[in-house]
This record gives C-alpha cells, structure tokens and sequence, in this order.
C-alpha cells in the first residue's frame, strides 16, 4: 500500500454515508517517474536560501570596510564554495530551462485585444534574453564594458 | 498452436464492512494481445471474483468513469492497452481519493470543487427569442476548445502533488472548466469566477507540476488553463485597482 495522502484530501464537506479508505499519494510521488524533476525543482529552493545568505554576507561585510569585502570575496576562493557555486549555477540554469518550457502555454490567449506571439517565438524571445543577459554580465565581468 | 498468454493482476481491494485498510488480492488470468486494461478488469469481474468492484461505462475514453493508478500511474483504464505493461500489473484505485470500496472513489469531493467554479454560461441579460441565438465565430470557438474537451475522469486530480496536500485546492479539472467559461465570447461571467480564484486553496495554490497535463488522456492541458487563469486573474484585480470604478 502506497503512503497517505492529506487525510481530507478531496473528501467532501460532509462525510458520505459509507466508511472510505483513507487517500493514497500517487506511488511515484515525490522520487520516482516524472516527480523526480518536480522535486529537484522543489529543492533548488534549498540552493537559492543559502545564495540569499551569502548575499547578505557580501553586504554586510561592504557595510562594514573594504577590508573585510575583500576579505569576504578572497574566501570564495575556497573549493566547497567553488563546488557551491558550480552547483547554484546548475540549479538555475535547471530552474530557467524547466521555466521557459512552461511559461510560453501559462500566456492567455489575449490580453485584451492583444493576442501573444505564437509559443516557439515566445521560447526564442526567452532563450534570447537569457543568452543577452549572460553575455552582457560576462563582458562586464570581464572588464570589456565599464 | 501457442499457449494463451497469462499475466497477474495485483488488485487493491476494500470493503468498508470488514476491513479496516485496503489490502491487495492477485489474480492470474488468461489474456488476449488487443485488450485493454479494462478487459482484464472485466474479465477477473466476470470468470474469477464476482465482489469485485470497478467503475466503467463506454468503453471508448469519453465517459470518464474507469480512471484508475495502472503500476502506480493514473490512466483510462478502457483507453490503456495491456501489452504495454510487463507480466504484473498493479492496479489501484486514484490516489488522492477516499476509497468507497476496491477501485471505486469517493467523487462528490470533486462534484463540490467543480460547482464551485460556476460552470455555466453566466449573461448578464439573456436574450429574448426573438432575438435570436448568441454568435461565436470559430476564431472565438478555438481560444477554449481545448480546455472544453475534458471528461471528468479525475487523472489530473489523482496525479497532482497539490491535491495530495492541500484539501482545499480547487484542482486541474475544475479550474480549467472555470478558465474555459471565462474564455468564452458568450460569458460574462469572468468577473465572478475570478473572484473565487483568487480565494484561498485555487489558482495560486498551483506549483505548476505540470503532472495534470502529462496524464490527461485528451490533451486538454489543464496546467496550461490553471496557469493562465492566475494571469488574467491578476490582470481583473489590477485592472480593479488602477482604474476608477473599478475597470467597469
């Protein structure tokens, strides 16, 4: 037997008059089949709660002197935080694709008398942006603009 | 001549009167390479155990009725063929449901979820006889055909992690009926419905697990209408606050 569901899952708002079996979750539910990319979705929340804790760091350290920024910024240096960063890169690239894969059918059919462009142009336009903003914020990175 | 093939049926069973949580029975039967799901159900109903309890009616994936978890997934039982699974098959009834007895589910839950959502052509004056039928050009008839094809069979709902866990979501089928009204040229009805979906437990209660729309036997996509409720959701209270009078 599989495990329980939210006890009034889809029960309703007055209980029938037969005795019924508690809900069931589906059995693939949350590692296995098609869950398993929706929990890792799930789960680079984990990823982005302690990127969000290294921000404030870095901010927190600029409050309090150059000295102890640099400082702050020299320890991102260290390999486990190398291999944080790698996989915070991973996880948002996960997240984007996953995203742009969904967001073009969530479009109404019209806003108004507006109608959106047909999804593959809607697919493109993001994959474009996305690779836009990447190149923009690696020739700044890199000194080549400003 | 080549023995018949046989394959086991491990089929989850109740019975409210005597036991206390469901428990599983296998059955071993004879079966034919064309069969669905269904007939093997049928067949195990009709030759071996007679208590045993299903739901099923056309036989052609319209009615609905027979939606249950085939090795753990949600699937029409009448449209699934038989020879896409091995020499076991597990067959349980939707998850996410109160079981009544075997594979039969407790449906007025949904019935409730879906009143709801008011699915119905909602006028604000309906037209007198004599002035004819309400038009809509096929451009009108395409913006929500899609989401007019759904046959309650309830996969979206066994199969959602959201309906698992939170009791008060709306879910898939009913929110997609809701989107489907509020599409349509004849309603004017999209200022009430909105209202309910921006209540607790409806649109915005979705995670957009898109698992609703990966087992909707008719392609309806009904993440695609949860989705884009919550957009044009958004847009009616923001239209609400920015305008005098509300927009109206």
């Amino acid at each position: 037997m599989g495990r329980p569901a939210h006890p009034q899952a889809m029960a309703p708002s007055r209980p029938g008059s037969t005795r019924t079996a508690p809900p069931e979750l589906p059995g693939q539910f949350p590692f296995a089949g098609r869950y398993r990319g929706y929990t890792l979705f799930a789960w680079t929340g984990v990823l982005y709660l302690l990127l969000g804790f290294l921000v404030l760091r870095v901010v927190w350290a600029l409050g309090e002197s150059p000295q102890a920024f640099d400082s702050v910024i020299a320890s991102f240096r260290n390999p486990l935080y190398i291999v944080f960063h790698l996989l915070a890169l991973v996880g948002v690239c996960f997240v984007a694709v996953r995203f742009f894969w969904l967001f073009p059918k969530a479009q109404p059919p019209r806003i108004g008398p507006a109608k959106p462009p047909p999804q593959p142009v809607i697919l493109a336009m993001l994959y474009g942006l996305w690779i836009g903003v990447t190149l923009l914020l690696s020739a700044i990175l890199a000194g080549v603009l400003f | 001549m080549s023995e018949q093939q046989k394959k086991t049926f491990v089929v989850t069973r109740f019975d409210p009167d005597v036991d206390e949580v469901p428990k599983t029975q296998s059955y071993k039967i004879p079966v034919e390479p064309d069969w669905k799901v269904l007939d093997a159900l049928n067949f195990i109903k009709d030759n071996v155990d007679a208590t045993l309890s299903h739901r099923w009616s056309c036989r052609m994936a319209v009615c609905g009725s027979c939606g249950m978890m085939v090795d753990g997934e949600p699937k029409l039982t009448c449209k699934d063929a038989l020879s896409d699974y091995g020499d076991t098959v597990e067959i349980a009834p939707l998850a996410n449901f109160p079981v009544i007895r075997d594979l039969v589910v407790e449906l007025e839950g949904f019935m409730e979820k879906f009143q709801s959502v008011k699915p119905w052509v909602i006028r604000a004056k309906e037209l007198a006889v004599e002035e004819g039928t309400t038009r809509q050009s096929p451009e009108e008839l395409a913006e929500f055909k899609q989401f007019s094809m759904c046959i309650n069979c309830m996969l979206c709902y066994s199969a959602c992690p959201v309906v698992a866990n939170e009791p008060h979501f709306l879910g898939p089928a009913a929110i997609a009926l809701g989107h489907r009204y509020n599409l349509d040229s004849r309603d004017e009805g999209a200022e009430e419905r909105n209202e309910v979906f921006r209540g607790e437990g409806t649109v915005f209660s979705c995670s957009f697990a898109n698992e609703c729309s990966e087992v909707c036997p008719k392609n309806v996509d009904p993440a695609a209408a949860v989705n884009q409720a919550k957009f044009n959701a958004v847009i009616d209270w923001a239209v609400g606050l920015v305008l005098p009078r509300g927009g109206k």
